[in-house]
C-alpha cells in the first residue's frame, strides 16, 4: 500500500500535536494540520491528503459543516471523525455527510491505525470494482444475447450521470448484495419485452405473464454471471443477487439513486432498445 | 401464511417513524396478498438476500411520500416529490429495511440488503414470489404499504 497522507483538523492545537506524533508514529505522512475551517480548506487544496482527521467542536462551524465543504474541494476526501463526543445523532448526521470513519477521544493510537488503513483498503477494493463492473455487466448482457439469440447487441450513450429516467415501459430491478450493494435495472418497451418473449416462448402472442417471465429471467441471468464474474476477479466483493421485481406501466419515472457509481447505456438489440443501469454504493462507515 | 419474520418489518417502521416525529403510528392490518402490487404512486424496492432471500417493497401515495420527506427534514414544507424528497424516501427504504435486518438478526436470521430503488408513477409492480405479505401502516390519517416478498433459504 501507498504511503497514506493525512491532515490533522482540530481546534485544540494540544489534540492536532498529540495525532501528529501518533500518526507519523504509526506510518502516515502528516502532510498538515488545521485549527479552523479555513486552514482545512487550504490544507486540503495545498497537500491533498487521502484521509483528515477532523475534531467535532470547531469554532465558527462544527466538524459535520467542515467536512461538507472539504468534499465540495474533494469529493473523494475521507474523513475520520475524532472526537470526544459520539452519540446517534452525531453518528447520523456523520453518516449523511459521507464521514468514513469515527474514533472516540482520547484516542488509541491501534484504533485510529486500523480505521485509517481499513479505509483505505477499502478505497482501493471499491476502485477496483468500478473500474472493472460496466464491462464485466456489458458483457454479460452481449453473452446472454449472443447465446439465446446469437446475436450482439450494440452499444450507445454510455453514461456516467446520475439523473431520473422515464421508463420505456417495462423494467427489471435487480438487488446487489455483497461488500458493495448495488442494483441493476434493465429497462425496455412492452413491444421490445414482447419480441424477445416470442422469440424464446416461441409463440406468436406472448401474454403478460410470459413477458413479465423472461424479462425476469433474463435479467436474473445477467446480473448472476456479471456477478460471478466479478467474484472470480476477486473474491472480496462476495456480491449475490435477489431475484428480479418486475415494473410496468403508463408512467414510470426511475428516480436518481444516490449511488458512489453508476453506469448507464443504451444496448440496440434485434428487438430493440433496451437500456441497462448499474450502480454500487461504497456502504456504512465504520 | 404468517411468518414471525415480518415482525421485524413492521416493528422496525414502529420504532423508526416516531424518530421523525411522527408519533401516530400503527399496524392496521396484515394480508397475505398475490405478487401483482398497484403501486399507490412512489415505490422502493430493496433486494434481500442470506437465510431470507427477495425483496421488500415499500410502497405510499405522493402526498404520504412529501409528509413522510418532510417530516424527516424537520418539518421543511414540500411542495413537489422532488429530488430532496426522493432522496428522504430511498434514505427512509434503507434504515427501514437495515433495521429490520438488525431486528431479524437478534431473532437468529441472517440477512442483507441491496441499494433501494425508488420508482414513482402510476404502475405495476411484479414480485418476485407468489405469496406476498403486505403490512399496512397508518401514519397519521395515511397508509404505507410494506410488502414482504421474502423466503426462507
Amino acid at each position: 500500500m501507498k504511503e497514506i497522507k493525512v491532515a490533522v483538523v482540530d481546534d485544540s492545537p494540544f489534540s492536532v500535536a498529540m495525532l501528529t506524533n501518533m500518526l507519523t508514529e504509526n506510518g502516515f505522512q502528516v502532510v498538515g494540520s488545521a485549527n479552523n475551517l479555513q486552514q482545512a480548506v487550504d490544507v486540503v487544496a495545498k497537500e491533498k491528503p487521502d484521509v483528515v482527521t477532523m475534531d467535532i467542536t470547531m469554532p465558527e462551524v462544527d466538524g459535520i459543516e467542515c467536512t461538507k465543504t472539504l468534499h465540495k474541494l474533494d469529493p473523494d476526501l475521507k474523513v475520520v471523525i475524532v472526537s470526544s463526543m459520539m452519540d446517534d445523532e452525531i453518528i447520523r448526521k456523520a453518516k449523511r455527510a459521507k464521514i468514513s470513519g469515527y474514533v472516540q477521544k482520547p484516542v488509541d493510537a491501534e484504533e485510529l491505525t486500523l480505521t485509517i488503513k481499513r479505509i483505505m483498503a477499502d478505497e482501493e477494493l471499491f476502485a477496483e470494482l468500478d473500474k472493472l463492473y460496466y464491462t464485466v455487466f456489458k458483457e454479460a448482457l452481449s453473452d446472454t444475447f449472443n447465446k439465446f439469440f446469437h446475436a450482439v447487441p450494440e452499444y450507445r450513450d454510455e453514461q456516467k450521470a446520475n439523473i431520473e429516467q422515464t421508463s420505456r415501459g417495462i423494467s427489471s430491478v435487480m438487488g446487489i448484495i455483497g461488500r458493495y450493494g448495488g442494483r441493476m435495472i434493465l429497462d425496455m418497451s412492452t413491444d421490445t419485452a414482447s419480441g424477445i418473449a416470442r422469440t424464446l416462448f416461441k409463440i406468436d402472442q406472448p401474454t403478460k405473464e410470459h413477458i413479465i417471465n423472461v424479462i425476469g429471467e433474463l435479467s436474473n441471468i445477467i446480473a448472476g454471471n456479471a456477478c460471478s464474474l466479478m467474484n472470480k476477479s476477486n473474491p472480496l466483493f462476495g456480491l449475490r443477487v435477489a431475484p428480479p421485481t418486475i415494473v410496468y406501466g403508463e408512467l414510470i419515472k426511475i428516480s436518481n439513486s444516490e449511488l458512489n457509481t453508476v453506469t448507464s447505456v443504451k444496448a440496440d438489440t434485434t428487438f430493440g432498445e433496451i437500456y441497462m443501469n448499474i450502480g454500487f454504493n461504497r456502504g456504512e462507515c465504520e | 401464511m404468517s411468518n414471525k419474520y415480518e415482525e421485524a418489518f413492521s416493528n422496525t417502521f414502529l420504532n423508526v417513524m416516531p424518530q421523525f416525529g411522527i408519533e401516530s403510528v400503527t399496524l392496521e392490518r396484515q394480508t397475505e396478498c398475490g405478487s401483482k402490487i398497484d403501486a399507490p404512486g412512489v415505490v422502493c424496492i430493496i433486494g434481500v438476500t442470506g437465510d431470507l432471500h427477495g425483496n421488500v417493497i415499500f410502497a405510499m401515495t405522493d402526498e404520504c411520500a412529501k409528509m413522510v420527506a418532510s417530516s424527516m427534514m424537520g418539518g421543511m414544507p414540500i411542495l413537489e416529490f422532488d429530488e430532496m424528497a426522493q432522496s428522504a424516501i430511498s434514505e427512509l427504504g434503507n434504515m427501514l429495511a437495515a433495521g429490520a435486518c438488525t431486528y431479524l438478526e437478534i431473532m437468529g436470521i441472517k440477512a442483507d440488503i441491496s441499494t433501494p430503488t425508488l420508482m414513482h408513477g402510476d404502475f405495476v409492480v411484479q414480485a418476485s414470489f407468489e405469496q406476498v405479505t403486505c403490512l399496512e401502516m397508518r401514519i397519521n390519517d395515511m397508509h404505507f404499504y410494506i410488502y414482504v416478498s421474502l423466503e426462507r433459504k
